[in-house]
């Protein structure tokens, strides 16, 4: 809230330079923001948080600002005179609903000329961000950032059956407010009316008909306390935030209708020349009644790790105006009606505390076993896997959680998606209004933003959640996704790059064997995919070359090749085993196989596994070779086997022996050539 | 008789040829004693040759074959292993100030490095890290921490609501709340995570990341929660920043502190990053309210608490100078290289 620093240091007795004022302010919870220059005054930008509506008017805040520099709260001081009329007489006041409405009081004030308001009031007006319309409602927001409660002035004549009734909207009732809108209204929101109709949105705005206008000369000024949540609901559902509606909802004090209602119509009195009428008329279902509580300082000590002298502790709660007794250790106090927020023991303790200062409080670290700290076993899981991708090279990128629904409906056909989508009831834009169920759509975009700021190679990751609305209920899994892209190269190689990648992280991440199954859905290119799954055949991932319709779609210019797993059925890798170094030199071997290129390479290895002899300790693959002119395309592949005994060295004879069998053996089974 | 004498000119070559070692010139005067032109030990024993008796020279004849092949083999020998010697001493020049061979390198994101920095501190203290999920339900993210329907307090924290009444949450704190639930005091934990508000401007994102850290036990005091945070922020920038406690308002918190931490960039001087204030706000905490122990079933006589939370992002931001929150979502592969 924007203050003027003269007002606000005119109810303070010897106030300190305003360097001091605002430092202290801010020491005891009112942050000084930002502080400027207005006329006549600085305008101060002061943060009053939400459990403090008291301080969010000039002498709330000078209370605060009084017991903060150890200075003295002036009184409020103005004198009221009222002529011999009974304001009784010229209006009545009903409440039909007490709950919301605690208490309505009012005044008359009669002959008032509406009339522009004086220089000394406009400015302090302005200096507060409020513009000014005229003396009378100028009167009425003066006072409400003086003492924080929000008046409502009504043009007496336009106040049918001079009744004012507080009640519940009927469902059909409409009104056009201050601002020209005109409001349906439900039987959830209260309102003023008046002998035929609604008049104002109780607590929040008043109506265009009951306006002072140029030509009013008798005004009929509301002052009361509103329930906060009544005002809240109503104004939430309206899509309304007012001056008093914000304070409404926050809390104002039931103590001050009262006194604010006087002082505005002193003022009204003063600068518009018009007449107070003989009385309040003060209709309270619900008389406020005082809290009192009680506390013991060697308890507020322990809590906060500082001994307070108890003279301390009356200074600052008689100063804030809780009028503390003390009686031994035990303090009592009598909450001032204005502090809606204090009702627990350590709202009183804040109370002291802040005014002591959080400096002076000694530091000392709690003092608890020595048992070591644990991670989540989640978080060791997504940072095992963010490390396993750190060490393949690749590079970390964060998107949004939530995409486009379109894009969204794409996800529907991998063989991973999670389940129905999870939309927002409430996004901020279209583009962002479901949660991904996927991660590569996040990395298509950000690969598309790369490519169009000149990036020519990719290399990145991303590790995340996603989610599924799974009967009825919100459902999240750890994700990684991979991409890569490169100018260079062919796809073969940018798939092999990838399968080098994913097999290594899964081994990293701790995935049960995983293999690769022709596939992957159309997300990926029909001779370029796979699924991935567990050896119980479950799919836990997918990985090849983006298809190329979905490139289009996202404007790609390089081929991308793509992963993603879901990693949450991930196990701890164990810890690895010594195993015995060998003593005895390995014979090498290659085998060249020619064969039919719809023969996969898994069938391959696994049929030499078969029939290799138990001296093979490895075997892998050393070239390939497509023959293109032949008309079968007959493909050659070259695995290198090494053999090796435990305990003694394999004679060369040994070894040709056992390679001849597993030559045969492989024409045989698989009716391949041995080059 | 003749092949003794051989037999010690072939032992003399052996003895002389060694000791001459790698000298050059030991080894060219070896070379010039047994095989000279003029007058080599060679030449004599040839031209002994001829005295020989008939019976004897065959043998001997053969036995000197040997010792001139020996020698000049030798001789030889040595004299390629110079030659060797000298091309691996020649340098065939490198450029050793041609770039090398890059090494793929990966990179985490700045938010994670941070953020493992973080935990670390506060595992090496004994807090836990905990999770929990962003997709929660009311309960835990409002109502269980002091901020029932229709409370002001949610204007601060606007809110994405998903179906069936769940929401995306707004911060880390309902997982203090899922643990206390869950778990008896002592409780020390941390949590990390993504948390989600519906706002976006140059300061606000609708997605951004938290870290909240819960102590609960008998006898915590307020003292207890700064010594705390001056030991984390003096762990996490360096033990030169001040550290300033100042009343704030939490409703999960009671009493709440805003914490300050004197500018790092222009120490306390008043700067660009610190709007001239020489301080930057940097975490909110405070004494867990009494309500929020009732409300996941702590018994609030026996236990006191504190809470604290910061934003990772904005940490991330001030620790690496990035200047814009957008960009560390924005999927830029040049933002993370740099923290490679």
């Amino acid at each position: 809230m924007i203050f003027d620093s003269d007002w606000l240091t005119e109810y303070l007795d010897d106030a300190p330079d305003l360097d001091t004022l605002a430092e202290r302010l801010t020491d005891c919870g009112c942050l000084v923001e930002l502080r400027e220059r207005g006329d006549g005054a600085e305008k101060w930008d002061v943060e009053v948080t939400t459990n403090r509506p008291d301080a969010m008017n000039h002498r709330g805040l000078a209370r605060e600002a009084a017991v903060a520099t150890g200075g003295t709260l002036l009184p409020l001081e103005f004198e009221l005179e009222e002529n011999d009329e009974d304001a009784a007489e010229l209006a009545a006041v009903e409440i039909a609903d007490g709950a919301a409405c605690s208490r309505y009081v009012a005044r008359v004030i009669r002959g008032v000329t509406v009339r522009e308001s004086p220089e000394w009031m406009t400015r302090r007006l302005l200096n507060c961000g409020v513009r000014p319309i005229n003396v009378v409602v100028d009167a009425t927001n003066y006072v409400l950032l003086e003492l924080g409660q929000p008046l409502h002035a009504f043009d007496l004549e336009k106040v049918r059956g001079r009744r004012i009734i507080v009640r519940p909207a009927v469902d059909g009732e409409k009104l056009t407010t201050l601002d020209g809108e005109e409001r349906e209204l439900d039987p959830s929101m209260l309102m003023i009316a008046d002998g035929e109709g609604v008049v104002a949105l109780a607590g929040i705005m008043g109506g265009a008909d009951s306006e002072i206008g140029n030509d009013t000369t008798d005004v009929l000024l509301e002052s009361a306390h509103f329930d906060a949540l009544s005002v809240r609901r109503t104004a939430r559902r309206l899509g309304m935030h007012t001056e008093a509606s914000h304070r409404f909802e926050r809390g104002t004090d039931p103590e001050m209708a009262a006194v604010a209602c006087d002082r505005a119509a002193a003022l009204i009195a003063e600068l518009a020349g018009g007449r107070v009428c003989r009385g309040r008329i003060d209709v309270c279902p619900q008389p406020w009644q005082a809290r009192r509580m009680e506390f013991s300082i060697a308890a507020l000590s322990a809590f906060t790790g500082l001994e307070i002298p108890a003279e301390r502790v009356l200074e600052i709660l008689t100063g804030l105006e809780f009028a503390p007794q003390i009686d031994g250790d035990v303090v009592r106090v009598r909450v001032p009606s204005y502090r809606v927020d204090i009702d627990r023991i350590p709202d009183l303790y804040e109370e002291v505390i802040r005014h002591v200062g959080y400096g002076p409080i000694p530091s000392e670290l709690p003092i608890l076993p020595t048992s070591p700290g644990r991670r989540n076993p989640n978080w060791e899981l997504i940072d095992r896997a963010r490390d396993a991708a750190v060490s393949a090279g690749l590079v970390e990128l964060m998107t949004w959680s939530f995409i486009d629904p379109e894009t969204d409906e794409l996800v529907a056909t991998q063989p991973l998606c999670p389940g129905p989508s999870l939309p927002l009831d409430n996004p901020l834009a279209q583009t962002q209004a479901v949660m991904r169920r996927s991660l590569l759509p996040g990395l298509l975009v950000a690969a598309n933003a790369n490519f169009n700021k000149g990036q020519r190679s990719l290399a990145v990751f991303e590790q995340g959640r996603v989610f599924s609305l799974v009967d009825q209920r919100p459902l999240e899994r750890e994700r990684i996704a991979v991409l890569l892209a490169d100018e260079a190269g062919g796809r073969e190689e940018r798939f092999d790059r990838l399968k080098g990648i994913v097999n290594d992280m899964a081994v990293r991440i701790g995935l049960p064997a995983v293999s690769w199954k022709r596939g992957g859905s159309p997300w990926l290119d029909e001779g370029a995919g796979a699924e991935l799954q567990t050896a119980d055949g479950a799919t836990i991932g997918l990985a090849g070359i983006l298809s190329r319709e979905l490139a289009e779609r996202w404007d790609l210019r390089h081929e991308v090749a793509v992963a993603e797993l879901d990693i949450e059925r991930a196990t701890e890798p164990p810890l690895s085993k010594f195993r015995p170094l060998h003593r005895h030199p390995p014979v090498v071997v290659d085998v060249t196989i020619e064969h039919a290129a719809d023969l996969s390479y898994a069938d391959l290895e696994g049929a030499v596994g078969d029939l290799a002899s138990e001296w093979v300790e490895d075997l892998s693959l050393t070239g390939r070779y497509r023959d293109e002119n032949s008309l079968s395309g007959a493909v050659r592949t070259t695995l290198r086997l090494v053999y090796r005994h435990a305990d003694r060295s394999l004679t060369q004879e040994e070894v040709n022996e056992a390679h001849e069998r597993l030559r045969r053996g492989l024409v045989e089974r698989l009716g391949v050539a041995l080059a | 008789m003749g092949t003794t004498r051989l037999d010690k000119v072939r032992a003399d070559f052996l003895t002389d040829l060694e000791q001459a070692g790698d000298d050059a010139e030991a080894v060219e005067k070896v070379r010039i004693k047994f095989a000279g032109r003029r007058s080599g030990l060679l030449l004599d024993l040839t031209a002994a040759l001829r005295e020989l008796p008939k019976e004897e020279k065959r043998d001997y004849g053969r036995a000197l074959n040997e010792l001139k092949t020996l020698i000049n083999t030798k001789l030889a020998e040595v004299k390629v292993q110079a030659n060797a010697a000298t091309v691996a001493t020649e340098p065939s020049s490198v450029d050793v100030t041609l770039p090398g061979t890059p090494v793929p390198r990966g990179a985490q994101h700045p938010v994670h490095i941070v953020r493992r920095r973080i935990e670390e501190i506060f595992l090496r203290m004994g807090y836990d890290v905990e999770a929990g999920p962003e997709a929660e339900d009311d309960w835990h993210n409002f109502e269980a921490l002091n901020i029932p329907p229709d409370h002001p307090a949610r204007d601060d924290q606007d809110t994405f609501y998903l179906p069936g009444g769940f929401l995306l949450r707004t911060h880390t704190s309902p997982v203090q709340a899922r643990v206390m639930e869950s778990r008896k005091p002592p409780i020390r934990i941390i949590v990390p995570g993504r948390v989600y508000r519906r706002d976006s401007d140059l300061r606000h994102s609708p997605m951004f990341h938290q870290i909240e850290g819960l102590l609960v036990d008998e006898g915590i005091t307020f003292g207890n929660l700064k010594a705390t945070l001056e030991t984390f922020l003096h762990a996490l920038f360096s033990d030169d920043v001040e550290v300033r406690l100042r009343p704030g308002y939490f409703p999960f918190t009671e009493p709440s502190a805003e914490v300050d931490i004197s500018c790092i960039f222009c120490d306390r001087k008043g700067c660009g990053v610190c709007s001239g204030s020489g301080w930057i706000e940097i975490l909110g905490s405070g004494m867990v309210d009494p309500r929020v122990f009732e409300a996941v079933g702590v018994d609030s006589e026996r236990y006191t608490g504190f809470a604290f939370g910061l934003g990772l992002d904005r940490i991330a931001m001030l620790v690496y100078g990035i200047p814009d929150l957008r960009q560390l979502f924005a999927g830029d592969q040049r933002l993370t290289r740099q923290f490679a």
